[in-house]
Formats: structure tokens, C-alpha cells, sequence
């Protein structure tokens, strides 16, 4: 194979649509659906930013991932409408308040795993240089976002220890002693993760991480017209929600059992 | 040219010199080794070489290190960047990015080229080194050797004049080093400088130009690759070197006594498994094993050997199959309770917060007297108060050894507990395992280190790629075709 077919191959993409957006455009939709979410009481408001930012999803290899999300979110507010049969002093409040909450999260999590898997960590790194963030932040930054989708191999290389060895290795001790669990699955992590990110560092200090230079990415990282319109609207979207949640439409009863 | 004179380090947090006297003069494109026992000083050297030392690892330094008449003390690591590149030994903490071609950029966009300049550079190097195929894949998909290779790439991307490689074959297996050592053949015959740091050299043996053993943090002899090839084995063993011809052990070999403890007997009957929607990873899968076995578990990366110990262990259930114990079928449960898993990371494996409560940790009654003996039986009382995590990494592994002899565990399995070891720490594993198996224990050893199998195993079961097995008693015969298999 010759290099310009390698080329090619290099060039190719396996993302499209809102995925290949500017990785600042992605984050800070993420961050103003964070705000807006929690002040969103109406069920009615909460849906249609779930359903709208499930398609944005969708339209970037995000269409199974939108679509698990939502399920689970329509699951977890019919669970919730569902508490109000039962009535136990203080727990029922506590368990919805925890709902609530819950419910609460779902966009924001589904927003932030979809940036996780469709952002190339390059890319990531140069948007960060261009918002002039200094390095002591995006190093530590690139780092984490690098050792998030290890941590679940980890966590299972750690648990299967721990059910051989018969530690915490049932429901009912993890029920019993559930400080005791955390502590054993806490420990070799942050023993792991120490020794990990030492190595990580030390392998990028000799590959000219710390060199301050211009990047570029393997794409071209622009924060232009589309990035500037999906961020007017998704802000707009956002904004109009806040509105109508404050009408009559806020107060509409969506989940009933 | 790269000339150490006189060079002395001392870690900032350490009393004495790690390196002690260092004079050696490295002509452009020789193939050097460095070898010696663990935390002799050869590590804490190539990292002065890249610039970690002293800059990443801070500490007092005596004498010069040159490189063609440049003192490299005085640049910073980033800037050595493109002219000192490194390959580390675990190739699962040296990547930054989550996929291969990315990662492979990383160093050429840490030094500022342009898109194209970029480009230019991977695909270059995805064509010499052949990673094409290995081109726009997630970095969790790939195997340690293919991982191995993807690293050597984004050095090679970088286009530095100087290869470092610390202890590159340390987790791979026979068809991966195969593979490191003829990537290591074309960068030598590019006429780059290479600097090895290795325990299992066998395969560097053609290579070598020089190589230089260090004891104490001296420069203790240097040899011609002649030399240091046909090393009588005395001496060689006194040194605490490997062996460069490891399928001669397979002629030397003498079969071990066949143990008489028979108390307990495993049967695996017709096993197999495969994931959810995944292919078959193997299946018939049948064997036994008595009291005081030691048996090798071989195949290639993939070939399911992790797949299997998770089943006989009891963390995976298998698809259909059993396992017996003295003829009685065992749950996954009570597999788990009379098993212990030895992993190659021990970091995974301590969780308490000194090494006697880390034996007494998950036992139901009072087991002081046991850990006693285990403690002493293991040379571990002195560290008895000791955090766990401050020990060396042998020692780590006899703390998890040891907790598997409290647990009185039948079946004691050992996942590569050889990879990166020395000769001597070798040795002590291996003997370790025998008195485990004189003990009535059934040990099975993942493996992919030869010296050590001979040196061990009483069985070997061997894993194909196609998911079948082979399950033999180890014999001359059966080392001559696993050598041949191996090392031709």
C-alpha cells in the first residue's frame, strides 16, 4: 500500500453530522443544558429538552445512545408518578426528591457520555489551547477525559478479586458494610490510578507534551459558522424553554399512572 | 555520539547514588544493551537519556552526559523530544489518545506541525513499521503486542536520531516479540541508535552490538555480542542473567517426578464459552489435574487463556461443560471460595492497610498463628506493619501468594507471574510454586516465558486459536515442538 492511499485511510471518518462539531460548541451546550435543567420544573418543558437534545445526539452516532436515554428517562418519571401511592413517612419523600433529581441528571449524562465517545481527544486539545486555557488546566483535563473509559476495566479487574477473595462479595455484605465496600474498591483504584497517570505523564513528557507550540489536529478546528448557529439556537431552544415553563404549559400533569 | 563521563544520580528522596561512576561512550547507530537484576540502576540510566532525569525526577547529579557534544542535562525534556524517543514497558499507561491514529499523531502535534507535515509523518510510519491495519481502531480493542507497536510508532513519527526501549517484551507473548524484534532490526539497519533495557533478551541476541551489565549502579562489564552470547552458564547465573538461548533448556530438560499426592483430583469436562452475540472463544475444552500439579496454560494472546482462568476461577460462568472437584460438579460460587487468582498487576489485588491485616482480610475466625507461618514461610515478617503499596513489586506478589495459602485455597492459579522478572526473582517464584504444589495445591501458571515453564511446569495445556486444546504431560518431545513453535 502506498502513502497516499495510507493517506486516506487516515483522513477517513467515522463520525458525522453534530459529532464533527467544535468540541467548545459541544461544551457549552453541555453546560447551559446543566443550568437549564435544574430549573425546569414543568414535565411537560423537561421531555421536550430530552426528545431535542436526543435528536441532536442522533443526527452525530448518537442514535442508540439518545434512544436508551430516553427510554430510561420516560421509566424513571413514571416510577416517580408512581410514588405517589405509596406513602411512608419520610421515605417517600426522600426517594422522590431522589427521582427528581435523577431526572434531573439524565440529559446532562446523556449529553456528556455522547461528548465523551465523539470527541477525538486532538481535537479536544486544541480547542482547549485556543480558549487560551493554560496548560496546568488541559493537561489535567486530557488526562481524565483519557482514564474515564478505563476506569470500568479497572473497576472489574478489581471486583473479580474481591469475589474471589470473599470480600464484600455478596448483596447482603454490601448492604451491611456499605463503607467497607467502597473503601476496597477505592483503594486499589487510587493506587492504580497513581501509578497510571505517572507513567502516562512521564510517557508524554518524553513525546513534547509540555512544549507550548501552536497545535493542530488532524481536522481542521474552527469555531465557524455552523458551531456559531447550532450554539445561537440551542441557546435560543434553551432560553424558550425557561419561558413556557412559566405558562400554563408548566403546569400540564404528563405522567400519571 | 553519546558519551556518559563520570556520571553519578541520586534521587531527591533517596540517601545514596542510584548510579555510581558512569563511563560509556555509545557510537551513532549501535544496538546496546542494558541488563542486571531489578533496581540495579539500569532504569534510572535511560531515563537520564530522555531527559526525565532530571527534570520529571529531581536529584543531585555528578559528572556530564553528552550527545554529540551537547550537554543533554541542560535541555528539558520536550525538547529531547525529537531526538530521544522512548518506548515504555506497560503498553497500557503510555497512550494519551483513545485511538491509534491520533495517538500516533500525539507527538507531532505536541511539537507544532502543520496538519500536512503531520500526515506525512504517520502514514510514513504506518508504512514502514506496518500498522496500516492497525489504522483508526479504538486503543482499548487492541492486544498488548499490537498496543507495543502503536507506541513504537508515535516514537517513530517523532523522527528522533536516538530509540529508547525499557523492557519492551515484558508483556507480550512469543508471536509479539517475534514481531518487536524485527521492527527493532529495521530501525537498526536505519542506523538509529538503540538502547534496550531488558531481563529476556533471547530475542535481541542477533541484534546487540554491546551489551553492559550493571550492578549497584556501576557499569560492572561491558560485552561484544560474542562475549555476552556464549557466557558460561555459572557465571551467567551468578550475574542473575536470563538465558539467550532458552529452547536449550528444552534439551536439557529432565521430566519431574510425577507427584503421589493425589488427595484431590479437578476435572474439566467439555467447557466452553463464548460472550454474548460473540464467536465460540473455545469449546470441548477437557483436562484434569491432581493434587500437586503444576500446569502451563499456553496459546497467544486472544486464544481465550484470561477467558478460561475466569471460568475455572468462577468469575464467568461457562456456556456448557463442567467442572468437578473429586466428582463432584462445582458451582461458579463454590469454584470462587476454593480458588485463588494471582494476577500479573498485584496493585489490583491489596486492599488493606498493612500486609498482616491484608492476610487476615475477608477470614471468618481467628487466624493469627497461620499468618505467622505464611509470613515467615513467604520472608515477609519484617514487613508485617507495612503498607502494602510501599513494597517492592516481588514482594507485593508473595503478599497475594500469601493470602492465597490462608484462605487454604485447593487450586491456586498464577496469571504471568514471571513478566519482567530476573533471573534470581525467577527462580524464587518458580521454587515458590514448587512448594505450593509439595503442599498438595494444584497450581495452573499462564506463561508466555519459557525458561520459567521448563523450570516449573509438570503439565502443559495448550490453547490454539482455533479454540481447541491439548492438554500434555511436559516430556523432551513435547518441549522440541513448543520451541520450535516458539523461537523459529
Amino acid at each position: 500500500m502506498d502513502e497516499t492511499q495510507i493517506k486516506q485511510i487516515i483522513k477517513r471518518q467515522p463520525l458525522h453530522g453534530t459529532a464533527l462539531l467544535d468540541p467548545r460548541c459541544k461544551i457549552l451546550l453541555l453546560v447551559c443544558i446543566g443550568f437549564v435543567s435544574y430549573f425546569l420544573a414543568g414535565e411537560v418543558v423537561s421531555l421536550a429538552l430530552m426528545l431535542v437534545y436526543g435528536l441532536f445526539i442522533a443526527l452525530g452516532n448518537g442514535g442508540k445512545w439518545a434512544a436508551k436515554m430516553i427510554i430510561t428517562y420516560i421509566v424513571v418519571a413514571y416510577l416517580n408518578a408512581l410514588l405517589r401511592y405509596v406513602q411512608v413517612p419520610v421515605l417517600s419523600v426522600i426517594m422522590s426528591v431522589f427521582g427528581v433529581t435523577v431526572l434531573k441528571l439524565i440529559p446532562i449524562v446523556m449529553m456528556g457520555l455522547w461528548i465523551l465517545r465523539t470527541t477525538y481527544m486532538d481535537d479536544l486539545m486544541v480547542a482547549l489551547q485556543r480558549m487560551r486555557l493554560p496548560q496546568a488546566v488541559t493537561i489535567p483535563l486530557v488526562v481524565m477525559f483519557r482514564y474515564i473509559p478505563t476506569l470500568r476495566i479497572e473497576y472489574r479487574q478489581i471486583r473479580s478479586t474481591m469475589d474471589i477473595r470473599g470480600i464484600s462479595d455478596t448483596v447482603w455484605k454490601r448492604v451491611c458494610h456499605p463503607l467497607a465496600t467502597i473503601e476496597y474498591i477505592l483503594i486499589p483504584l487510587l493506587m492504580r490510578c497513581l501509578k497510571v497517570t505517572d507513567e502516562l505523564a512521564a510517557s508524554g513528557t518524553t513525546r513534547g507534551l509540555e512544549l507550548e507550540c501552536k497545535r493542530y489536529a488532524l481536522r481542521p478546528i474552527r469555531f465557524a459558522w455552523p458551531e456559531i448557529v447550532v450554539s445561537l439556537l440551542g441557546i435560543l431552544f434553551l432560553v424558550g424553554l425557561l419561558f413556557i415553563d412559566q405558562t400554563q404549559i408548566g403546569k400540564i400533569i404528563l405522567w400519571r399512572v | 555520539m553519546i558519551s556518559f563521563q563520570n556520571f553519578s544520580f541520586r534521587y531527591e528522596e533517596s540517601k545514596d547514588f542510584t548510579l555510581r561512576g558512569i563511563d560509556m561512550t555509545v557510537r551513532t547507530g549501535e544496538f546496546i544493551l542494558l541488563t542486571g537484576r531489578s533496581g540495579c540502576g539500569k532504569t534510572t540510566l535511560i531515563r537520564s537519556l530522555n531527559g526525565l532525569i532530571p527534570h520529571f525526577y529531581p536529584g543531585e547529579i555528578k559528572g556530564d552526559l553528552l550527545m554529540d557534544g551537547h550537554s543533554l542535562l541542560e535541555m528539558k525534556p520536550s525538547e529531547l523530544a525529537g531526538q530521544v524517543g522512548t518506548v515504555f514497558q506497560d503498553p497500557r499507561s503510555q497512550f494519551f489518545m483513545t485511538d491509534t491514529t491520533r495517538e500516533l499523531a500525539f507527538g507531532c502535534e505536541n511539537l507544532g506541525l502543520a496538519r500536512e507535515e503531520t500526515i506525512d509523518r504517520i502514514a510514513r510510519a504506518a508504512k514502514e513499521l506496518e500498522l496500516v491495519e492497525y489504522l483508526n481502531r479504538s486503543i482499548f480493542a487492541l492486544s498488548s503486542g499490537e498496543k507495543q507497536q502503536i507506541a513504537i510508532g508515535s516514537v517513530y513519527a517523532l523522527a528522533p536520531k536516538v530509540y529508547i526501549f525499557d523492557e519492551p517484551s515484558a508483556n507480550l507473548d512469543y508471536a509479539a516479540t517475534k514481531r518487536l524484534a524485527e521492527i527493532m532490526e529495521k530501525l537498526k539497519s536505519a542506523g538509529y541508535t538503540i538502547f534496550v533495557v531488558e531481563h529476556r533478551f533471547y530475542y535481541l541476541r542477533d541484534l546487540i552490538d554491546r551489551a553492559f551489565l550493571i550492578q549497584n549502579g556501576k557499569i560492572e562489564h561491558e560485552f561484544t555480542r560474542e562475549q555476552f552470547c556464549s557466557l558460561p552458564e555459572e557465571t551467567r547465573i551468578s550475574y542473575g542473567l536470563r538465558t539467550a538461548y532458552p529452547e536449550r533448556d528444552a534439551e536439557h530438560y529432565q521430566e519431574k517426578p510425577h507427584s503421589q499426592n493425589t488427595t484431590h483430583l479437578l476435572e474439566v469436562h467439555d467447557l466452553g464459552f463464548a460472550y454474548k452475540k460473540g464467536p465460540e472463544v473455545f469449546q470441548n475444552v477437557s483436562f484434569e489435574a491432581h493434587s500437586g500439579d503444576v500446569i502451563g496454560i499456553l496459546g497467544h494472546n486472544g486464544a481465550g487463556k484470561t477467558t478460561l482462568l475466569s471460568i475455572l476461577t468462577g468469575l464467568l460462568k461457562q456456556r456448557h461443560g463442567e467442572v468437578r472437584l473429586d466428582g463432584k460438579k462445582l458451582t461458579p460460587r463454590q469454584r470462587r471460595s476454593l480458588s485463588y487468582l494471582v494476577m500479573q498487576d498485584t496493585d489490583y489485588q491489596l486492599f488493606a492497610s498493612s500486609v498482616e491485616e491484608e492476610l487476615s482480610l475477608g477470614m471468618q475466625e481467628d487466624c493469627k498463628e497461620k499468618i505467622d507461618a505464611v509470613l515467615n514461610a513467604l520472608e515477609l515478617s519484617d514487613y508485617r506493619e507495612r503498607h502494602p503499596a510501599s513494597l517492592s513489586g516481588g514482594q507485593k506478589q508473595r503478599v497475594t501468594i500469601g493470602v492465597a495459602i490462608v484462605k487454604d485455597s485447593l487450586v491456586i492459579y498464577f496469571d504471568e507471574p514471571t513478566s519482567g522478572l530476573d533471573y534470581d526473582s525467577m527462580v524464587r517464584v518458580s521454587k515458590l510454586i514448587e512448594q505450593l504444589s509439595d503442599s498438595g495445591v494444584i497450581v495452573f501458571v499462564v506463561s508466555h516465558d519459557f525458561e520459567f515453564i521448563v523450570r516449573t511446569c509438570t503439565e502443559v495445556v495448550q490453547l490454539d486459536d482455533d479454540g481447541t486444546i491439548q492438554n500434555q504431560q511436559l516430556s523432551p518431545t513435547v518441549l522440541k515442538s513448543l520451541s520450535e513453535k516458539y523461537f523459529t
